[in-house]
């Protein structure tokens, strides 16, 4: 398997660039959220809370996903958990702080003073995770292969240049990670976590992505082509439960904006079948009032494709 | 003066004078934000070269004018690549106040990419203004800071707005027919 790790100083839209890379490359992308989530499915809630324990548990994850996919991660310190791997291309993306802070003004609405004080916040947060995960609060230059300059290249140059490492390096020629490797790591893995009590539950994983309708992959072209990171169908909610707790009835949206913090569901089916669709994003609302969905119809996503394109093809309903 | 029917139409939604008079009123603001700087007003062709011209018309402060315009999105072939600049500006921004006009803004897509792009570039700030705000389809979170509408969700033609390259010299703002696309 080949392994990216992309690490960056915060407000260097480092997660921009690995999606861009992973997409470049056909890789499949695990952004910091993502794996977050899939840790939490994995070992719960509360064997997270001891971060030292954090590089095995992903370890343990990222070696399961690796034996069907090469892999972009693009999380803070992801170089320290395949140290001694020999098909790893470590990332390092940097950037003066004066750039850091425009692009915190420019995604997350800021001014300048605001913008300052929350990259210091993100900084010292980067930090602490690093010291209570790996022992050491910064990641020296030795550490990676390569080292870009967000201020000169943009998102698509990085992703350029980390897909020509790839290429010269030769990462991919040996295919994925054999089971036999991964059990061997594994075993390891295992060992050390069962120091603490911790026993992986064999449920999370990397899910390949195969969209369900055309339009589906319509759209994720058009995030793509705009360069808005997204994920797949990556959670469902619970809608509906027996008396005894028991989950009835999920709802999964389609894709997860993690920019953005919204889901967005595509309405492409009959209007028989809308109907359903509609009331399963109602009870969504109701229940989960905090969390944004999007809808969007057959038409709007025609429109979306006729405004942003040369409007040679419709999208098939 | 009278708007006239046209059967593509299903309603106006603001009348020439209307649109006329909003666009004064946001050029009013800018006017008196921008009073002690050059401003340079980017615009995004084609479709924001009606609303760009009638706003720079009400300015009362001196103002630059340059143009850019996107790649299209391509659904054709598997891999779509990304969004380029196809026509870049004429001159450098870096050190100058600079608004990007848009015609219409809704999933924020364009803009998004276009701020990050000047952005880039040095500018001594940057502002976003909009003559249309379907806030309803909104996908990317954006900052705007002059809009003169905010539309429903429909199609809308007219004072730059098209449909398959036609109507976007009308001078007032109308619903499209659903059955017309």
């Amino acid at each position: 398997m080949a392994v990216v790790t992309v690490s960056g100083e915060p407000g260097c839209r480092t997660r921009e660039v690995a999606q861009l890379a992973a997409q470049r490359l056909g890789f499949t992308h695990l952004s910091a959220e993502r794996l977050e989530a899939m840790l939490e499915e994995e070992f719960g809630a509360d064997a997270l809370h001891d971060a030292r324990n954090w590089a095995d548990m992903a370890g343990s994850l990222l070696l399961r996903a690796a034996v069907s996919s090469h892999l972009v991660i693009g999380v803070d310190g992801a170089e320290r958990i395949f140290r001694n791997f020999p098909a790893l291309f470590r990332v390092r993306i940097v950037a003066p702080a004066a750039r850091r802070i425009g692009n915190l003004m420019l995604d997350d609405g800021l001014d300048r003073a605001a913008a300052r004080v929350a990259l210091k916040q993100r900084e010292n947060q980067l930090k602490a995770a690093r010291k209570s995960r790996f022992g050491q609060a910064t990641a020296p230059p030795a550490s990676f292969d390569i080292v870009l300059n967000s201020e000169t290249l943009d998102g698509a140059q990085m992703a350029a240049l980390i897909a020509s490492g790839v290429e010269a390096r030769n990462l991919t020629e040996h295919g994925y990670l054999s089971p036999a490797a991964e059990a061997q790591m594994q075993f390891q893995i295992r060992l050390r976590l069962a120091r603490h009590g911790i026993e992986p539950r064999g449920v999370a994983g990397v899910k390949q992505v195969a969209f369900g309708h055309p339009s589906e992959k319509t759209f994720a072209s058009l995030l793509d082509f705009y360069r808005i990171p997204w994920e797949y169908e990556p959670r469902s909610f619970p809608i509906a439960w027996d008396q005894q707790g028991r989950v009835l009835e999920s709802f999964t949206p389609d894709f997860y904006l993690p920019e953005s913090d919204l889901y967005v569901e595509l309405t492409t089916m009959k209007q028989s079948l809308v109907t359903k669709k509609n009331r399963k994003i109602r009870l969504l609302r109701e229940i989960y009032p905090q969390i944004r969905i999007q809808v969007f119809y057959q038409k709007d996503l025609e429109e979306m494709v006729l405004k942003y394109s040369l409007a040679e093809e419709k999208v098939q309903p | 003066m009278k708007t006239p029917a046209l059967p593509m139409i299903e309603r106006v939604l603001f009348t020439e004078e209307q649109v006329r008079d909003r666009i004064r009123e946001v050029a009013a603001e800018i006017s008196e934000h921008y009073k002690d700087s050059t401003l340079k007003l980017v615009g995004v062709l084609k479709g924001s070269v009606f609303f760009l011209t009638a706003l720079a018309r009400e300015l009362t402060i001196p103002i630059k004018v340059d143009f850019l315009a996107i790649s299209s999105f391509s659904n054709h072939s598997g891999s779509s690549g990304v969004v380029r600049i196809a026509k870049d500006l004429d001159e450098a921004i870096e050190g100058e106040d600079v608004i990007l006009v848009e015609d219409i803004v809704d999933t924020g897509f364009t803009a998004r990419y276009l701020l990050q792009n000047l952005a880039g570039r040095g500018p001594n700030s940057i502002a976003l203004c909009t003559m249309l705000d379907r806030k309803s389809k909104r996908i990317v979170p954006l900052r705007i800071d002059y809009r003169c509408f905010e539309i429903p969700d429909r199609f809308v033609i007219g004072c730059g707005l098209d449909y398959q390259q036609l109507y976007r010299n009308l001078n007032f703002l109308a619903v499209l027919k659903p059955d017309r696309h």
